[in-house]
């Protein structure tokens, strides 16, 4: 989102969609809000001469702009001035370094606490502002420290605040007095670190925390002697601060910038708010795979077909690049064009047109072996893509239901964004807030949901039945078609219909045009939860397509068994004549060497089928095909519907728009799975097509814009918006399996079928694979050959497969150690912080000296070592949590603040159904103890955010 | 910048400002010419016309109940001391704040005030309890009618289970504490004034 000048004379620094706003954390407010208070008790001019206002001016700017870096350490070196300060007050100096000791010992564990706890409990996502955060928290944490800690400082403050309403008439001739207080304060905060330093041996600490004083004093000197300094170090200094600036301003423009770069953010952005995050997973998802499709694109086109286009034979010069002469009339009609007859066949598109020459061009490019190379290649890099992918998606993890005890709560208090100034981001709010709610009321009555669990299991059975009968039935259909169109294809093409010619088309169109929506309805049945129902109907409607696409492949292999035999046939006729050519040549010329090849033009040779192109053909035509069919669904079935509705419904009896046909829903399983087998058809298709790649490109391209529009413009939300899951690795999952499945029939053909003979790259090689073994044999030295040779050899490849099992199952067997481990933690700190929490609510008076000598302490651990029925109490709440969330028992001991708090944080089920509303509970802490540290998330970790304490 | 409007306060008013609010001084001037431009009628008070002014409050659906929190019961206008204090809840936090406004009791900007502004934008009829039917008229100011009424209801009741403690079917300003208790309150509802 934009940044803008807000109107209400403030700047945000960042602002986030949800109300996560941050303020850019105040430290220029504080350190002139320091300036001013602090200078009052001292005389204003002490020690510093005035300067003129202008440089006090700037001065003053560049402590403002200090750069949010030092931040943190800043606070920290400001809660220990402060504890500093606190001492000059009782007559500088005198009174022992032990006091002050123990307050800065104890402000400093305090924000440490909070530091750690607050990372722990770590709940916000923002994670790049992660560190800003985290510094104003610690500094919020030192503030309320010092706040507490230094009770003793009351009666100097009142003098303070005497002096200051004594002297502030003087105090307050304006900026540069303070600038000048400022610097005063600046320089003495620096004498001071240098004292420190000088002193910290004698600091009854511990030697860490001693070394990280004595780094921070150290640093804090460093850096603001320059500032103090005169001349070329304040200038050093200037320069320093100007250009940590510029950086900083830099980095937030990039980090725009890169927001800006994401492609089609903002109408994914625009989709998501109307219609779900459901909705919007589907064009995440598409928009990743256009992102896949480019590289891939890339591969093919940058290393097989820009290759052959420049350096190649060009068109017409040998006879797989040239239309045979019975095609050649009819080679430009559309009709044949259409099906990618005619020039379309003998085009770079498909395979057929590369020659076999081993190297091509200037750069002795070797074009078979990069075509092989890269049609592996294609699938390797996919396969690569996929499962990093999903692993990056597995450690974002969470299955989408928020946790946490206070949903609704938080959804209407504080979803909106309070920054929004333009009207269109502020709709775009509006509805993503309505479309939370319907999310999360989905979650709610699915919870609520009374079940006859029989009744259900037997609906489940049913409707599984059905649908099993569904598919088997469309995949006998679709066998026997492909069976049938078999027996046309021996037939003559001309006698045949329309209809007949693209019978497999139509009727795989149809299944899949008529099969989703009936699964859906028998899904009615099932009444699943809207994202798990998704989730089977994806896995139906993939049964289906793999059928299909299965049934399609076999049919696809036996035509081209027929076409391999169709050309040994030609192969031999062709041999033959060749033969006989080259005896009659002799017979006539009476020559036997250096006989010219026959004098045939190009268009007149004999040629074989050429399998290949053949299902390249197959394949393209059947993606052309989808396409179509896509397209026109949207078309009319949204679009046509949607303007029908819309314009029939002032005419009509009865009302369109609630009524019968209503406006369309987008469908998010046929979306995906069209999309997922699209890509199927083009992992399987590019090797026989390497054009195919550009299609997709294209076709994705377009049909991002278009079904923007469609679903913007003609689609209504769902009835039951549902919360996708926050990682679609069912999706992943999906395509993985049908990368895997498309990956075999290529495979299989590169390593059993040979080549055709006449056409393609491998042309006049038993397998494809060939090349490979001739490059390392030709081109590479003799001792890698060697190698090769051995690498190959059966007994190393079965070690190294077994080698490879042997490291999955230890592999597998290790995550799920880390998992038990994890959860084990996990539970362990909730425990943990529940006990902390109730501990500070139980005993206020927290001994400082004790916390002091315990911090000296090895073991710093400081909770007791919980007592049996503690320890028990929350385990076996976890299971059955909900139901003694309501239990009004719970009296106001303390015991009964226990069981609250661990019901409430350490809920196993967090979207458990609240059949009625809770009763009394003895009130939390007390809104009149804000002075002490909040009941927030902060507890007293002493264990710096270290392991959980032993038990 | 702001020295025109600087001109206009007087050095006691912003002296005065300055210990209620904890603003500083260059804050205080900048904000008073703010305040100047919002003003349209130029007499030295906002109406509640003024503010409708700000994109940022228009578009809200909270907007109304923004405006009102500036505007002490009863009254249509709010001078620049009543616009100070206002916004001094969304002064950040700072650390040195405690050892300064204890003659004052607890600075506006704490983070049970800045609840406690929140609370209010809830709390339609000011009783310090947020009923069922003051959640359902921000429910509908929030999504206005894509909500059925009995969900809107719902959810409603839904809030108000999970915030309710003590039985009263309404939530009272510590429920709604404990609520928020893990929202990062102070800085959220902060905002960083320029100097």
């Amino acid at each position: 989102m934009p940044r803008r000048k807000n109107d209400v004379a403030v700047t945000i620094d960042d602002v986030g969609m949800d109300i996560d706003a941050e303020y850019d954390s105040g430290s220029d407010v504080d350190s002139k809000r320091r300036a001013k208070g602090r200078n009052k008790p001292k005389p204003a001019a002490r020690g510093r001469k005035a300067k003129p206002a202008d440089s006090a001016e700037e001065s003053e700017e560049e402590e403002e702009e200090a750069p949010r870096k030092r931040k943190g350490r800043k606070k920290k070196e400001e809660s220990e001035e402060e504890s500093e300060e606190e001492q000059r007050g009782r007559r500088k100096k005198a009174a022992g370094s032990k006091k002050k000791a123990v307050a800065k010992d104890d402000s400093e564990e305090e924000s440490e606490a909070v530091k750690g706890n607050k990372r722990r409990g770590g709940k916000k996502g923002a994670t790049k502002k992660e560190k800003e955060e985290e510094n104003n928290k610690e500094k919020k944490g030192n503030g309320k420290a010092a706040g507490k800690g230094g009770k003793d400082k009351q009666d100097d403050k009142k003098n303070k605040g005497k002096n200051s309403s004594s002297s502030s008439s003087d105090d307050n001739s304006e900026d540069e007095s303070m600038s000048e207080g400022e610097m005063a304060r600046l320089k003495e905060e620096v004498e001071e670190k240098k004292k420190l330093i000088a002193t910290l041996r004698n600091k009854p600490w511990r030697m860490k925390r001693r070394l990280k004083c004595l780094k921070e004093a150290q640093g804090f000197v460093e850096r603001f002697e320059g500032a103090l300094g005169k001349g070329k170090g304040r200038r050093l200094y200037a320069f320093k601060v100007m250009m940590t600036k510029k950086l900083i301003k830099f980095n937030r423009d990039f980090e725009n910038f890169k927001t800006a770069c994401i492609p089609w953010e903002s109408r994914i952005k625009e989709v998501e708010s109307h219609f779900g995050s459901s909705v919007a997973s589907y064009f995440i998802f598409l928009r990743w795979m256009y992102g896949l499709n480019l590289v891939l694109f890339g591969f093919m086109f940058g290393l097989v077909v820009i290759p052959e286009v420049l350096m190649g034979m060009p068109y017409g010069s040998i006879a797989r690049k040239t239309v045979p002469r019975e095609e050649q009339e009819s080679a430009m009609d559309f009709s044949v064009l259409f099906e990618f007859g005619g020039y379309c066949k003998y085009s770079i598109m498909f395979y057929g047109y590369y020659n076999n020459q081993r190297s091509i061009g200037l750069l002795q490019f070797r074009l078979p072996l990069s075509y092989l190379l890269v049609g592996v290649g294609i699938f390797g890099y996919s396969l690569m893509v996929v499962i990093r992918t999903m692993a990056k998606n597995a450690n974002e993890g969470g299955d989408g239901a928020e946790e946490g005890a206070f949903t609704f709560c938080w959804k209407l208090f504080t979803s909106w964004d309070y920054l929004i100034g333009n009207p269109e981001t502020a709709d775009n709010k509006f509805a993503s807030t309505t479309t939370s709610f319907k999310e999360s009321i989905v979650d709610e009555q699915e919870n609520l949901k009374d079940e006859n669990i029989h009744l259900r299991r037997f609906l489940r059975i049913l409707a599984n039945l059905l649908i099993l009968c569904c598919l088997g039935g469309s995949g006998y259909l679709i066998y026997y078609v492909v069976k049938r169109s078999q027996e046309f294809a021996k037939k003559d093409r001309n006698e045949l219909s329309w209809l007949q010619k693209n019978e497999v088309e139509i009727v795989m169109s149809l299944l899949g045009l008529v099969c989703p929506p009936l699964f859906e309805v028998i899904a009615e049945l099932e009444d699943y939860h809207p994202r798990i129902a998704l989730k089977w109907q994806l896995g139906r409607i993939f049964a289906l397509f793999l059928g299909n696409l299965y049934t399609f492949l076999f049919a696809l292999f036996d035509e081209v068994n027929t076409k391999l035999e169709n050309e040994k046939e030609i192969r031999n006729e062709t041999i033959w004549a060749l033969k006989e050519y080259y005896a009659n040549y002799t017979l006539y010329h009476n020559v036997t060497e250096n006989i010219p090849p026959p004098n045939i033009s190009p268009a007149d040779v004999i040629r074989g089928p050429c399998w290949e192109t053949e299902v390249g053909i197959e394949f393209v035509k059947l993606t052309v095909s989808d396409i179509q069919v896509t397209y026109l669904t949207i078309l009319i079935g949204d679009f046509l519907r949607a303007v029908i509705v819309r314009f029939l419904n002032y005419c009509w009896c009865w009302d369109l728009e609630a009524g019968f046909p209503s406006y369309g829903e987008f469908d998010i399983s046929g979306n995906v799975l069209g999309l997922i087998f699209n890509q199927g058809m083009i992992w399987m298709g590019a090797f026989y097509a390497p054009g195919l790649v550009g299609i997709n490109v294209l076709r994705l391209l377009s049909s991002m814009y278009y079904q923007c529009w469609a679903v913007m413009a003609c689609n209504v939300p769902h009835e039951r918006v549902f919360k996708a899951s926050r990682s679609n690795n069912f999706y992943m999952g999906l395509l993985l399996l049908v990368l895997f499945l498309s990956l075999m029939p290529v495979i299989y053909s590169i390593m059993t079928l040979p080549p055709s003979f006449d056409c393609g790259p491998f042309s006049g090689k038993d397998k494809m694979f060939d090349v490979i073994t001739e490059t390392i044999e030709k081109d590479l030295p003799p001792f890698m050959t060697d190698i090769f040779g051995y690498a190959s050899n059966p007994g190393l490849i079965i070690s190294a497969v077994l080698l490879m099992v042997l490291a999955i199952y230890y592999l597998n067997a290790v995550s799920k150690a880390y998992q038990n481990a994890n959860m084990d933690l996990k539970r362990k700190m909730q425990m943990q912080r529940d006990e902390e929490k109730n501990r500070r609510n139980n005993k206020d008076s927290t001994n400082q000296v004790m916390k002091d000598l315990e911090d000296l302490m090895p073991n710093k651990s400081l909770i007791p070592p919980p007592s049996a029925e503690e320890t028990e109490k929350p385990a076996d709440l976890l299971s059955k949590s909900p139901k003694v969330t309501s239990k009004p028992g719970a009296a106001a001991t303390g015991k009964g603040v226990h069981v609250q708090k661990d019901v409430s944080l350490a809920a196993a089920n967090p979207r458990a159904p609240v059949t009625r509303p809770p009763g009394p509970r003895p009130p939390g802490p007390l809104p009149g103890n804000a002075r002490g540290p909040p009941p927030g998330p902060q507890g007293k970790g002493r264990g710096r955010g270290g392991p959980p304490p032993r038990r | 910048m702001g020295s025109r409007a600087s001109s206009l306060l007087r050095e006691e008013d912003i002296e005065e400002i300055k210990r209620e609010t904890g603003f500083s001084h260059s804050q205080i001037t900048r904000l008073y010419s703010r305040f100047h431009s919002l003003d349209k009628g130029e007499n030295g008070a906002l109406s509640r016309e003024d503010f409708q002014r700000i994109p940022e409050l228009a578009i809200n659906p909270l907007g109304d109940r923004i405006i009102n929190a500036f505007f002490p019961e009863g009254e249509d206008q709010v001078n620049f001391r009543g616009f100070m204090r206002t916004l001094a809840h969304f002064r950040p936090v700072e650390d040195n704040e405690k050892n300064k406004n204890l003659t004052s009791g607890e600075p506006l900007n704490s983070r049970a005030n800045k609840l406690l502004f929140a609370f209010r934008l809830y709390d339609l009829d000011r009783d310090d309890k947020i009923s069922r039917d003051e959640l359902l008229q921000v429910l509908r100011m929030m999504v206005g009618v894509n909500i059925s009424d009995e969900q809107l209801g719902s959810i409603a009741d839904r809030t108000i289970q999970e915030a309710d403690t003590n039985g009263d079917m309404c939530i009272s300003f510590s429920e709604f504490t404990k609520v928020l208790e893990k929202v990062d309150v102070e800085q959220k509802m902060s905002i960083r004034f320029l100097h």
